[in-house]
């Protein structure tokens, strides 16, 4: 386990060492929660900032999936996977680190977010809610960084990851239910919205917002990242052995 | 505890046979593989570092199964491959420790430093490794191979790529730590290094290892030393005994003998009794070069590269 987060410590001072990254990472969801946050012109609701800002904080997090997820083909191409293979950690360790990183990192980006959706107006300051959407978004971060990670890895070519990555990000976002309510939008939309798993966890936040316990969304999520989690696994072994 | 011993190792890709029915012991000496691309030398490191299943056989390393105690010859083992592969943007140290870290070593730091000063990269030890040279990063690489003070260590082709200094001194560091009891595994391409390191050499070629020796005993065993000898002049007299007279060539008489710098003398001596004006002489000696040419032969890759193949081969390493 311990080893995990050796991997985990690795990744992250790579990260925090190369400046561009770190700074694209942080300005890009402030800028989304800003141009589409502020500055729609929106009339079913009066605070759009308290509507929009779990449909951001989401957005952010499958960004951060997407992006994470070639590090681990990364690290296969350039050779680090061989030596780490040919370690006595366990093997599993390897994928269990990236997944965790890319979902810390996801959850630092979008503290950011809090903070600024939280300086501009929205209201977020009860810790308990604020606990309880980090639990949400940790466990769709790992769902999301399972599949693209193993994604990515079965690929094995970054410019064909990165056609993945096109195709999927914007769909996924635009036919969620981050930008509008559901009866805000036409039923073919609303029919999407409801199948796609990032409403799932935008929806959460927004029934944590109002006071309700999103168990059974919770539940499916849990079940799902579980799934995902264990197809990455098996995936890992036969690409590794 | 014998360090490395393989019995009837086999690794088959679909209807390729990468390495075939290989049977050998290497123990605490500097072991080099040679042969030409593609021949199996990699295949052959993979499966004795557990990266690759083997199809038949077996090999066991410090006395484990690669196939049945797979961690535990990774307890033992450290493997470094041809690509370099250390991070640019952490420090030579920061590299070092999180090896020994994820080696689960009780002192990482310690054990770091010791690597570290070994491989004479102290005093750089806190640059960023964007700044290292190629052989500065093949030594932290070493480094980090050492850092939990295996029993044998696996290097796949250690110095491509390096400047002559650089070789140089990534050699004197493997014999270095031969010198203190290591067993090292190596593959490489410079016959000249093979020949100056290694105790034994195997020559491997479409998969069979061929031969294992000493260089020694496998250059004399390919033909003896070539004395060259320029002259104008003819020679009618009697060669000394052991020397054969391989021909004329222009100005150029060619002998073959056993110890071609006495012949040499010899030879010119009995020129010069004989008033022959010499204008030059020289030796050669038969190299590693000349063992595999004669074993292995002056092979063209025959086939077109075959991608698909080696996608296959990639996807399962």
């Amino acid at each position: 386990m311990i080893r995990t987060l050796w991997y985990v410590e690795r990744d992250l001072r790579r990260w925090l060492r190369g400046r561009i990254n770190l700074l694209s990472a942080l300005i890009m969801p402030a800028a989304w929660l800003i141009f589409v946050g502020m500055a729609l012109p929106i009339r079913f609701t009066d605070n759009y900032l308290d509507f929009i800002t779990p449909g951001i904080l989401v957005l952010t997090m499958l960004g951060a999936a997407l992006q994470g997820g070639s590090l681990l083909m990364f690290d296969k191409i350039l050779g680090f996977l061989q030596k780490f293979l040919a370690m006595p950690a366990p093997r599993e360790s390897i994928l269990y680190g990236k997944i965790l990183f890319i979902t810390l990192r996801g959850m630092i980006q979008t503290t950011v977010i809090l903070v600024f959706a939280i300086i501009l107006g929205a209201q977020f300051l009860d810790p308990i809610l604020l606990a309880q959407i980090y639990v949400i978004l940790f466990i769709f971060g790992v769902l999301l960084s399972s599949i693209t990670t193993t994604v990515a890895l079965t690929l094995e070519d970054h410019d064909t990851y990165a056609a993945f990555n096109a195709m999927i990000a914007m769909p996924l976002f635009f036919t969620s239910s981050a930008l509008m309510p559901y009866d805000q939008m036409p039923a073919w939309l609303a029919f999407l919205a409801r199948l796609n798993p990032v409403s799932y966890a935008i929806d959460a936040i927004r029934d944590l917002q109002a006071g309700i316990l999103p168990v059974m969304t919770l539940a499916g999520l849990l079940i799902g990242a579980s799934i995902v989690l264990l197809i990455s696994v098996i995936i890992f072994r036969r690409a590794t052995v | 505890m014998t360090a490395i011993e393989t019995f009837g190792l086999t690794k088959r890709f679909g209807s390729l046979t990468a390495v075939d029915d290989l049977t050998t012991t290497i123990d605490g000496e500097i072991f080099g593989l040679l042969g030409p691309n593609g021949s199996g030398k990699t295949t052959t490191v993979k499966m004795l570092t557990t990266l690759l299943t083997p199809t038949a056989g077996d090999a066991h390393i410090c006395g484990y199964s690669i196939r049945e105690h797979p961690r535990d010859v990774r307890e033992h083992i450290s493997y470094v491959p041809q690509d370099m592969a250390v991070d640019p943007k952490l420090t030579g140290r920061e590299n070092v420790v999180f090896f020994g870290k994820l080696y689960g070593i009780p002192r990482p730091r310690e054990a770091a430093d010791e690597a570290l000063v070994r491989m004479g990269l102290m005093e750089r030890a806190d640059d960023l490794v964007r700044t290292y040279s190629g052989g500065m990063r093949r030594r932290l690489e070493l480094a980090q191979a050492l850092v939990h003070d295996p029993s044998v260590l696996f290097l796949d082709e250690p110095t491509i790529g390096l400047d002559v200094a650089g070789r140089r001194r990534i050699w004197e560091h493997i014999i270095g730590l031969k010198e203190r009891g290591m067993t090292v595994f190596v593959t490489t391409h410079y016959m000249d290094e093979a020949d100056h390191a290694c105790d034994r050499v195997g020559i491997i070629d479409r998969g069979k290892v061929i031969v294992t020796e000493t260089p020694e005993t496998l250059k004399a065993s390919v033909c003896r030393d070539i004395v060259l000898i320029r002259s104008d002049d003819r020679f009618s007299g009697k060669f000394p005994e052991g020397v054969t007279f391989l021909g004329r060539a222009g100005d150029e008489l060619r002998f073959e003998v056993q110890d071609g710098d006495e012949a040499g003398v010899v030879l010119s001596r009995l020129f010069a009794e004989n008033g022959m004006n010499i204008r030059s002489i020289s030796v050669r000696k038969p190299t590693l070069d000349d063992v595999f040419l004669s074993l292995v032969g002056e092979q063209d890759e025959q086939t077109a590269f075959d991608f698909t193949r080696f996608r296959t081969m990639l996807r399962r390493r």
